[in-house]
């Protein structure tokens, strides 16, 4: 009940945020755009926990450059991206995929780090149980992969690895959780023959409460892939440009910016360049065949 | 065991209580059973409507941690042992078993699996676990089913305590309640019930109390029943006591109050050392004043004689009616012998007053006999006995007179009681025999009959008086069988000497005035008939203490006698009342002169003027004239020359035996006529010695 009442309570907060956030974003890009920076981030989370993890960051951000920061939250992805196409964000955090298919508006500043890694590589798992070994064992068989087919690590990195094995996409079938775990679970639940996921999702807490991952193997895992990016609009400033790049990365050198990378549930932001997404790219092109 | 009122009725109501509150406690623990499952399924139903309905988006995207949320959630719920979300397949994608629930931690405990494939089956039977099963579904394509497991444990447990409660709450109720009812009771009817036994038993004491009437209930119309009860009770023992200790007719204490007044005073004086007196007192004649005078007028008496006495002595002393003309006086505290003479002696006179009654002037005595304890005995029977038989003795002495009891009464009494006693088998021994003693014509003088003497021959007293053993005879009752046996045989004798040729002239039989009550002209009748004897051969002498009596009965009696053609004598005339009246109301053959007037005939003028008035009397009313006790010539002459009938005595034969007088009779008849010259010629030559 403590749980929920939390969940609750958090969602409050983060929808009323967002709300807030929304009419100030439009208020603020509408008026004074020197003024007002817009933090967009890609609705991976619901918008009150987005709220919950990033609104400490836009308020870092607000004191490190002297501007006010708005948070600007979606309620699907299409309208996230419908953001990016509209260049309504000033900065951006997204996926991998997200940053390739928009590298022509925007600039990558810096990467996540999670659990301590600047990477994280795409993984394919099966049930001990299930008999399969090799990833060509996987035709005519359901893959159940997180999130959809803009999921960079879940989705296109696992079919990566399922097509340089050898096999098209119309060979197996493709389903998708609502996130990374959910795949894992539902193939631990019998639900499909293999999951698309990262590979540090073995080791999430929700997964190991939810299933026995002894019983799961790793079928296949990817090569390590850079974090999910920050990026800002490439019309922006460059001093403004630098300051939010040495603000982002200055986060875990100090106490208070430690404080906002817990709270978004990070260990930190390093520095990165477009050329760090290559091999991303390469992965995009072959599975969805076209950048 | 004997339960009391109180036990049953507590008994009654608390098996009554028990009963309704156990059917209570069940109605309620049934009621509630229901209503808790009921909500443990409405729970159910609420918890798999809610999942079904908002499990298809999770399903759909396969977000089964949103799942595991849905089914961690449903199975926090109280009473929820489980929420699983199965494909319709039946596999289980999403599940969560609370490990806390009193079910599972149960079937942990046994050794069952809490695995959740193992939960979700089917149960059979009943089980303590309710299954509930809702499809989930999604444009009505069935998606998967959510299974929520209600535990009934804690229903149970709960119930277990509601029990338990209940049953803590229906003793306290019942004992509540049974303490009221039972105070109530106690109060309203067991107490009055109570105060009526405690007055019953105090009524059985012979103490009359009343009880309290508290209330206008049934109860205390009961008390006011035993109040009314009691009360006539109460009067009516009075009146029994009343009538059980006091003479109706003088008011004075009776018999037995009399003896327990001297009971008493023995022991007060066995306390105290003192002596104190019985006085027996009965009126001299009394009965003669109930025939003469009415036994109204007698009753007047004896009240009149009662409230005398009473007054006559001190409020100490005690007045006491034992029956009939019987007195008894009790003096406590008596000092000497001589103050009990002097209150004897008033008495006495205070009875022997005349006293004028509805116009009528009585005078009556009274003899008085005197026991003192603890002299004369040391209980009440032997007081009264001594004091009874003293007052006989002063009666027998002299009427009117007061005498003190001395051991000789007792010893006379003694000797009368063994006389008693030898007279009942002097029949049977042959003890009894019958003598003759010839009568005579004082003219002739020529024989007439004999009167039948009775003889007791006491083995050890040798010759036994008639004048000792008749009177106790009379007393004793014994003179019935006695004068029955005297009938007979002197009916054989004159059957027998008349068969052997005899002339045996009459016998005059003496009957005794207690024979005259007993029908004795019927025995006399069937005694002629049996020995066939004329009328004329028999004489009965009758005393005139027989006419005492029932006039009527003995008029009947007479009449009866009469009727079978006997004569009769009345004897002892003149020694008694010799009324008048008695010759005219009665017709009689025979008048019998006392031997005592015949004593002093011829030179006693006091005899000679009485003989010639009883003679002249015979004669007016013609009647013949025996006159007994002749012992001398100049008696027999001066009796002839005044017209006496008959002489009976010494000077012409004592009386004999049986077979003497047959012989007597022989040898008269043998001489006939000479037989009377013989006669004569003894009386003359008797009179030429100066003597018989």
């Amino acid at each position: 009940m403590k749980t929920r009442s939390t969940t609750r309570r958090n969602f409050l907060r983060g929808a009323a945020a967002g709300l807030a956030g929304l009419a100030a974003g439009h208020a603020g890009l509408g008026r004074a755009s020197e003024e007002s920076l817009v933090l967009g981030v890609f609705p991976r989370f619901s918008a009150s926990e987005t709220t919950t993890r990033y609104a400490p960051l836009a308020e870092y951000l607000r004191e490190r450059l002297n501007r006010k920061v708005v948070l600007v939250t979606s309620k699907d992805f299409q309208s996230f991206w419908r953001g990016i196409e509209e260049r309504r964000y000033d900065i951006v955090q997204y996926n991998q995929y997200h940053y390739i298919r928009s590298a022509k508006t925007y600039q990558v500043i810096a990467h996540n780090k999670e659990f301590g890694k600047s990477t994280i590589a795409g993984a394919l798992y099966v049930r001990k149980d299930s008999g399969i070994t090799s990833l060509a064992q996987l035709r005519g068989r359901t893959v159940l992969f997180g999130g959809g087919e803009d999921a960079m690590i879940s989705y296109i990195a696992p079919v990566y690895m399922i097509m340089q094995a050898g096999l098209r996409l119309d060979e197996f079938t493709s389903q998708f959780a609502i996130n990374p775990l959910n795949s894992v679970i539902g193939v631990y639940r019998k639900q499909a023959d293999a999951a698309g996921s990262g590979d540090i999702v073995i080791g999430q807490p929700a997964v190991k409460s939810a299933i026995n991952p002894d019983e799961l193997s790793l079928l296949a895992v990817s090569e390590q892939l850079l974090h999910l990016p920050w990026a800002v609009k490439r019309t922006m400033s460059t001093p403004l440009r630098e300051a939010i790049q040495s603000s982002l990365v200055d986060l875990e050198n100090t106490e208070t910016g430690r404080s906002v990378l817990k709270a978004a549930l990070l260990t930190g932001i390093g520095k990165a360049e477009d050329r760090d997404y290559d091999p991303c790219r390469r992965m995009v092109r072959l599975v969805m065949g076209h950048l | 065991m004997r339960l009391g009122l109180s036990a049953k009725f507590t008994v009654t109501v608390l098996v009554i209580l028990i009963c309704t509150m156990a059917a209570n406690t069940l109605y309620f623990l049934g009621t509630s059973t229901r209503l808790h499952e009921q909500q443990l399924l409405e729970r159910g139903r609420a918890l798999g409507r809610l999942v079904s309905l908002i499990s298809p988006e999770a399903i759909l995207g396969f977000d089964f941690l949103l799942l595991n949320d849905y089914t961690r959630e449903v199975s926090s719920q109280p009473d929820v042992a489980y929420g699983a979300i199965l494909t319709p397949q039946g596999v289980p994608i999403s599940y969560h078993v609370d490990t806390n629930d009193p079910y599972v931690r149960k079937r942990a405990r046994e050794g069952g699996s809490v695995e959740i494939t193992e939960l979700i089956k089917k149960p059979e039977g009943v089980e303590d676990l309710i299954r509930l099963d809702y499809p989930i579904t999604h444009n009505n394509v069935l998606l998967g089913h959510f299974l929520v497991g209600i535990s009934r444990e804690s229903l149970q447990s709960q119930l277990r305590r509601q029990v338990v409660i209940q049953a803590v709450v229906m003793g306290a109720i019942v004992l509540f309640l049974s303490a009221a009812i039972y105070g109530a009771f106690r109060f309203n009817v067991l107490f009055p019930i109570r105060r009526l036994i405690a007055a019953s038993r105090e009524v059985g004491r012979g103490r009359f109390t009343a009880v309290e009437v508290r209330t206008a209930d049934e109860l205390g119309q009961l008390a006011q029943s035993f109040n009314a009860m009691a009360q006539e009770v109460k009067e009516e023992q009075a009146k029994l006591h009343r009538q059980a200790n006091f003479d109706a007719l003088t008011g004075l204490p009776n018999r037995m109050m009399a003896f327990d007044r001297i009971n008493l005073e023995i022991h007060r004086a066995r306390r105290t050392g003192q002596r104190f007196a019985v006085l027996f007192i009965d009126l001299d004649n009394f009965k003669s004043v109930n025939d003469t005078l009415g036994h109204a007028f007698g009753d007047e008496l004896l009240a009149a004689i009662g409230a005398k006495l009473q007054e006559s002595l001190r409020e100490a002393d005690t007045v006491a009616r034992l029956g009939g003309d019987e007195f008894l006086i009790l003096v406590p505290e008596v000092v000497s012998e001589v103050e009990i003479e002097r209150i004897a002696e008033r008495l006495l006179q205070s009875v022997s007053e005349a006293r004028d009654l509805n116009g009528r002037k009585v005078v009556i005595h009274c003899s008085v006999g005197i026991a003192i304890y603890p002299d004369n005995g040391e209980s009440v029977e032997t007081l009264m006995a001594n004091a009874d038989n003293a007052m006989y003795q002063a009666k027998a002495a002299q009427e009117g007179s007061a005498i003190f009891f001395t051991e000789e009464m007792n010893i006379r009494l003694r000797e009368r009681m063994q006389m008693e006693q030898d007279l009942n088998g002097a029949i049977e021994l042959g003890q009894l025999a019958l003598h003759f003693q010839p009568i005579v014509d004082t003219a002739g003088p020529r024989h007439r009959g004999a009167e039948a003497l009775l003889r007791w021959h006491h083995p050890e007293r040798g010759q036994v008086s008639p004048a000792d053993f008749i009177p106790l005879a009379e007393t004793t009752g014994q003179i019935v069988g006695i004068g029955d046996w005297v009938l007979e045989q002197a009916c054989r004798c004159w059957r027998t000497w008349h068969d052997a040729g005899v002339n045996p002239g009459f016998l005059a039989i003496n009957v005794s005035r207690i024979q005259f009550r007993k029908r004795f002209s019927k025995r006399l009748a069937e005694l002629m008939a049996a020995y066939r004897i004329p009328a004329h051969a028999l004489e009965f002498e009758i005393t005139e203490s027989v006419l005492l009596d029932d006039h009527h009965q003995v008029a009947e009696e007479l009449g009866s006698l009469r009727a079978l053609g006997v004569k009769l004598a009345l004897d002892d005339f003149g020694t008694g009342y010799s009324s008048l009246s008695y010759l005219k109301r009665f017709r009689f053959d025979v008048l019998k002169i006392d031997r005592s007037f015949v004593a002093g005939l011829p030179t006693n003028p006091d005899d000679v003027s009485l003989v010639k008035a009883i003679l002249a009397m015979a004669k007016g009313l013609d009647l013949r004239v025996l006159a007994e006790g002749v012992e001398h010539h100049a008696q027999l002459e001066f009796l002839a020359a005044q017209g006496c009938d008959f002489a009976q005595g010494y000077l012409i034969a004592r009386p004999m035996s049986e077979d003497a007088y047959r012989a007597y009779l022989t040898n008269r008849q043998a001489n006939g006529d000479a037989s009377n010259l013989a006669v004569i010629h003894q009386m003359r030559a008797a009179k030429g010695r100066g003597q018989l």
